[in-house]
C-alpha cells in the first residue's frame, strides 16, 4: 500500500471543544481546539503528499429579514482554510499578502443541494518530503466558545506516497509530470518495459 | 510552487462606520451600496479590500477561471484588464458582466438573498478562460441593480469570489510561449511543455 488516499475530518466541536476567537487561525490538526492528532502532519524522508482537496464550513450571504441569516447578513460562520506548507501561506491576496485561504462558501464541507463547490484545488498542492503541512481554520462570524459539532468543520483529502511511489513522486516532480496514482503508475510500467 | 490556484472572497462586510477594511474583520456591518454602482472588490473601498490594485509582474501570468456573486439585488460582475471590461453586449456596448443569477456566489444559494427557498446553481461557465499578462492591471467589479442596504432593517451581505491560477517565475514564461503557440494556458499544458523541454535537452 505505497500509495494510499486519505482523509481528515475535524470539528471544533469535538472532544470537548474550545474557544475558536474570531480572526484567528487554528490548526485542524495541533491547533488545541476539537478533534486533534498528536503531532503536525509532516512526511519523512520516504513520503511525499500530495493535497487535493481543502473544505471548509459553508456560509451563505442574504437579507437580514431572511430566516436564519444573522445580524451581518451571513448565515453561517465565514469559515476560511488556509494550506500551509513549513512557514509559508499557499494563499495569498493579489497584493501578496497571505489571505484566510479558501471560503466555506466556494468549497463547502459538508456539501448541500444549497451549498456547492466552486473551486476546485487544481493544480494540487504538493508536500516535499521533510516538509511540515497545515490546515488553518479561521472565522468571522458565529460562536466563539463552541461545544456542539457541526457548526464549525474542515475537511481535506490527499494521497500519501510512501517508500517506492515516494521516489517516483520526486521523479515525476523533476520531469514536471503532475504527480498522481496514474502518472505513478505509468511510470512504473515504463521502468518494467525498459528492463 | 511556481503554479497555484488562487481565491479571493468580497463581501460588503467591514468595520462599523467605515466603508470598507483591508481584510476581512471581526464584527463586520453590511456596509450600502448603491443602485448601478461598479466596486472594485480588490480596491473599490466598499467591504474588506487589499492595498493595492490587483497586477501581475513581468515575471507572472494570471488565468482567470472562475468568477460569481450573490444573485440577489440583480447583481453581476465584470472582469476588466487594464481599461477593458470582457464582457460586452453584441453591439458593442458596456454591460454589467455576468449575473449572479447565471454564477452564483455561493452555488445553491438563493434568488434574493434568503426569502425564498430555491437554489439557484451555475449556468456559466467561464471558457475559455481570462489571461491576464505580465505586467497587466485587472479587477473585477461587482455592480447590483438595485440597493444593497446598510446595516439597519433591511440590510444585507452581497459576496463575490474569483478563482485564478497564479503562474509565476519560469512557468510565467512558459504560459506566453503557450500562448504565442496558440496552445490553451492550463497547469497540464505548462507540464506538457516542460515535458517537451526535457525530452528535447535528452536527445
Amino acid at each position: 500500500m505505497a500509495m494510499r488516499s486519505q482523509v481528515y475530518e475535524w470539528d471544533a466541536g469535538r472532544s470537548g471543544g474550545g474557544t475558536l476567537s474570531f480572526g484567528q487561525k487554528y490548526s485542524i490538526f495541533i491547533g488545541g481546539v476539537g478533534n486533534n492528532i498528536t503531532k503536525p502532519a509532516e512526511t519523512t524522508a520516504t513520503q511525499f503528499c500530495v493535497i487535493e482537496d481543502c473544505a471548509v464550513s459553508p456560509t451563505d450571504y442574504g437579507t437580514q429579514s431572511a430566516t436564519a441569516i444573522g445580524t451581518d447578513g451571513s448565515n453561517g460562520p465565514r469559515a476560511y482554510g488556509q494550506v500551509r506548507i513549513n512557514t509559508t501561506d499557499y494563499f495569498l491576496d493579489p497584493d501578496n499578502i497571505g489571505n484566510d485561504g479558501i471560503p466555506g462558501s466556494a468549497s463547502p464541507y459538508p456539501r448541500s443541494i444549497a451549498f456547492q463547490p466552486s473551486f476546485n484545488l487544481y493544480p494540487d498542492v504538493y508536500v516535499l518530503p521533510g516538509q511540515t503541512w497545515d490546515v488553518l481554520y479561521t472565522h468571522y462570524t458565529g460562536t466563539v466558545s463552541v461545544t456542539a459539532t457541526g457548526e464549525h468543520q474542515a475537511f481535506v483529502k490527499y494521497t500519501l506516497y510512501d517508500g517506492p511511489d515516494a521516489l517516483i513522486a520526486n521523479k515525476l516532480l523533476e520531469m514536471g509530470v503532475s504527480v498522481n496514482p496514474g502518472n505513478v503508475d505509468w511510470y512504473k510500467r515504463t521502468l518494467i518495459q525498459g528492463a | 510552487m511556481a503554479m497555484r490556484s488562487q481565491v479571493y472572497e468580497w463581501a460588503n462586510l467591514a468595520v462599523a462606520g467605515s466603508s470598507s477594511s483591508i481584510r476581512r474583520v471581526a464584527s463586520a456591518v453590511q456596509v450600502q451600496i448603491p443602485a448601478d454602482t461598479s466596486v472594485d472588490i480588490f480596491i473599490g473601498g466598499y467591504g474588506n479590500n487589499i492595498t493595492k490594485p490587483a497586477e501581475t509582474t513581468a515575471t507572472q501570468f494570471v488565468v482567470i477561471e472562475d468568477v460569481a456573486c450573490s444573485p440577489a439585488y440583480g447583481g453581476a460582475v465584470q472582469v476588466r484588464i487594464n481599461t477593458t471590461d470582457y464582457f460586452q453586449n453584441p453591439d458593442v456596448t458596456v454591460q454589467n458582466g455576468i449575473p449572479g443569477l447565471a454564477s452564483p456566489y455561493p452555488v445553491g444559494t438563493s434568488s434574493d438573498g434568503g426569502t425564498t427557498s430555491d437554489n439557484i446553481l451555475s449556468s456559466f461557465n467561464l471558457y475559455p478562460d481570462v489571461y491576464v499578462l505580465p505586467g497587466q492591471t485587472w479587477s473585477v467589479l461587482y455592480k447590483p441593480r438595485s440597493t444593497v442596504w446598510g446595516i439597519g432593517a433591511s440590510s444585507a451581505a452581497v459576496a463575490a469570489f474569483v478563482k485564478y491560477t497564479l503562474y509565476d517565475g519560469p512557468d510565467a514564461l512558459i504560459a506566453n510561449k503557450l500562448l504565442e503557440m496558440g496552445v490553451t494556458v492550463n497547469p497540464n499544458n505548462v507540464d506538457w511543455y516542460k515535458r517537451t523541454l526535457i525530452e528535447g535537452g535528452s536527445q
